[in-house]
């Protein structure tokens, strides 16, 4: 590797908890060390790198680590916000936005779902996710499938622009009359160790809305395929060093001592476990709380998540 | 293995259900709430908390084990009220002003109060009046406050205003944490202790009301 040059690893795995794990892995051991706007002084530069992660079965069990930086819960309701604009209500108004750095307003400058579903050009709101569905119903093989979060003019000024760049998904026949939805999707920056894996359970639970949706329009069955996870800069923040490394001297574990004391059992769930708390974690968070605490949310987003509850609530529905 | 050793080692596994039923039975044999809560309930996630500060837990997992304890403890809360059994401190939490993030406010809540505390968890986005007023109204003797944004983490500094505009300041320790803060910053705004994650919080905090 010449010097100054970042490297560009490449994960595959079966499941999600799999690919987590190497990749956090290969950051760790291969990633260049390097500085984010987001280190503070005293923290040591990030390890990063650009990174490729294949899951060639995002649905397969067990899909759920046990290490990211929520409750079950907490997840669910982010769940819900990336598939059903949950938080799209939480967005602050465009000439706050437009005042860059200079705006008090603390609330967010976007979601996932607002600049997916209500792209805004000029004085369009276009639903990308909806022209994606109908493009690959229309021709599957199309490359032109895609939805794009970047706004080059509300972007660049702010504090937290997007991660999440692009999003692509093309169809193949599965041989046997049936089509599988391959989904791509690309990021301009990443925190692999307290991000990428809620990120990629609300973006494949994404894919599998769009899959089931492109197959209604199809009447053909359209199965969940294979996962691309592209990040320029996929990273671990100086400051988790300290949970990584662990410190021998006052009888804390390394991250990696820690998987390594455990089976991949152990260290995973299955989605029939995580259900009942995604329902309701019984502790404020889940989908029936944010239902009954979040009464600014609007009726047709409201709606829209209490339809995933009842679906949830049957057997064969898979978190 | 005694009843109490069985609540404990339920919490730890996160076994809600199993909790309540062993709660439920203690009573029964006539063991009080308080027994329950010190030797059951507290025991328990003593062990998560020690294995979360570790590394040996994951968060969802203490979280997990938080909702087990939730449950033996809703069934006592009423017993324990009647018995008039004091908590060992109250703490005021809540993630400041502007700020929607509550994860590490709320894993620091749930550990401190498996550790015998009460918790008045004021939630996120929390404006300075409102920590003032449950600080006075429930005669608390910390505030916690969180945050996650460097943009947000500024009101700290206007909490603990509010709180000696109130002559409140000497009454109760302060504490912060979040992404952002820094000890420099902790002793810039004059609070009480710094923790840089909920785990150190947790030790922080009972070395700060003990």
């Amino acid at each position: 590797m010449l010097a100054g040059q970042i490297p560009i690893l490449s994960v595959e795995a079966d499941t999600i908890p799999r690919a987590y794990e190497q990749a956090i892995k290969e950051v760790w051991e291969k990633g260049i060390s390097i500085r984010t706007e987001y280190d503070r002084p005293e923290d040591p530069p990030s390890r990063d790198a650009t990174v490729i992660i294949v899951v060639h079965e995002p649905f397969a069990q067990p899909r759920f680590h046990r290490s990211f930086a929520d409750g079950l819960g907490g997840l669910a309701e982010y769940v819900m916000e990336v598939v059903h604009g949950a938080h799209d209500y939480w967005v602050k108004p465009l000439d706050e936005i437009l005042k860059g750095k200079e705006s008090k307003d603390t609330r967010w400058t976007y979601t996932y779902h607002g600049r997916l579903f209500q792209y805004r050009v000029e004085d369009q709101v276009i639903d990308q996710v909806d022209a994606m569905i109908h493009k690959l119903a229309q021709t599957g093989y199309t490359r032109r499938a895609q939805a794009i979060t970047w706004n080059p003019k509300l972007d660049p000024p702010t504090e937290d622009p997007p991660c999440l760049q692009r999003m692509w998904g093309r169809l193949c026949e599965d041989g046997e009359g049936g089509y599988v939805f391959n989904m791509n999707t690309h990021w301009r920056s990443r925190d692999l160790f307290k991000a990428w894996f809620e990120n990629v359970i609300a973006i494949t639970t994404l894919m599998r809305a769009i899959a089931e949706r492109i197959e209604k329009k199809m009447r053909a069955p359209v199965r969940v395929g294979r996962y691309a996870d592209i990040c320029d800069s996929l990273h671990i923040y100086g400051s988790y060093f300290r949970e990584i490394e662990g410190d021998p001297e006052k009888g804390i574990k390394s991250f990696f001592e820690k998987l390594e004391s455990r089976s991949f059992e152990e260290r995973t769930w299955h989605s029939g476990f995580v259900k009942p708390y995604f329902i309701d974690d019984g502790l404020g968070k889940g989908l029936k709380p944010m239902l009954e605490r979040e009464t600014e949310m609007p009726a047709e987003v409201r709606q829209a998540i209490d339809k995933e509850l009842r679906s949830m609530e049957k057997d064969d529905y898979i978190v | 293995m005694e009843i109490y050793a069985q609540i404990a080692d339920e919490i730890v596994k996160g076994q809600a259900d199993s909790v309540k039923e062993l709660v439920n039975r203690a009573l029964s044999e006539n063991i009080s709430a308080e027994d329950i809560l010190n030797n059951g309930l507290v025991a328990g996630m003593n062990v998560v908390s020690e294995k979360f500060k570790n590394n040996e837990f994951f968060i969802p997992e203490v979280l997990v084990s938080a909702r087990a304890m939730t449950a033996g403890l809703n069934i006592i809360n009423p017993l324990l009220a009647e018995a008039n059994v004091k908590a060992k401190g109250k703490v005021v939490i809540g993630t400041v002003k502007g700020d929607l993030h509550d994860i590490g406010k709320n894993i620091v809540g749930m550990m401190l109060q498996g550790a015998g505390y009460e918790i008045v968890d004021l939630g996120a986005d929390v404006p300075k009046e409102k920590f003032i007023e449950f600080t006075q109204k429930e005669e608390a003797n910390m505030v916690g406050m969180s945050a996650l944004l460097t943009t947000t983490m500024i009101y700290m500094k206007e909490v603990i205003q509010g709180l000696k505009d109130a002559g409140l300041r000497d009454k109760v320790k302060v504490i912060i944490g979040g992404a952002p803060v820094t000890q420099a910053y902790a002793d810039q705004i004059e609070a009480d202790g710094y923790a840089p994650d909920a785990a150190s919080a947790i030790d922080l905090a009972k070395d700060l009301l003990d």
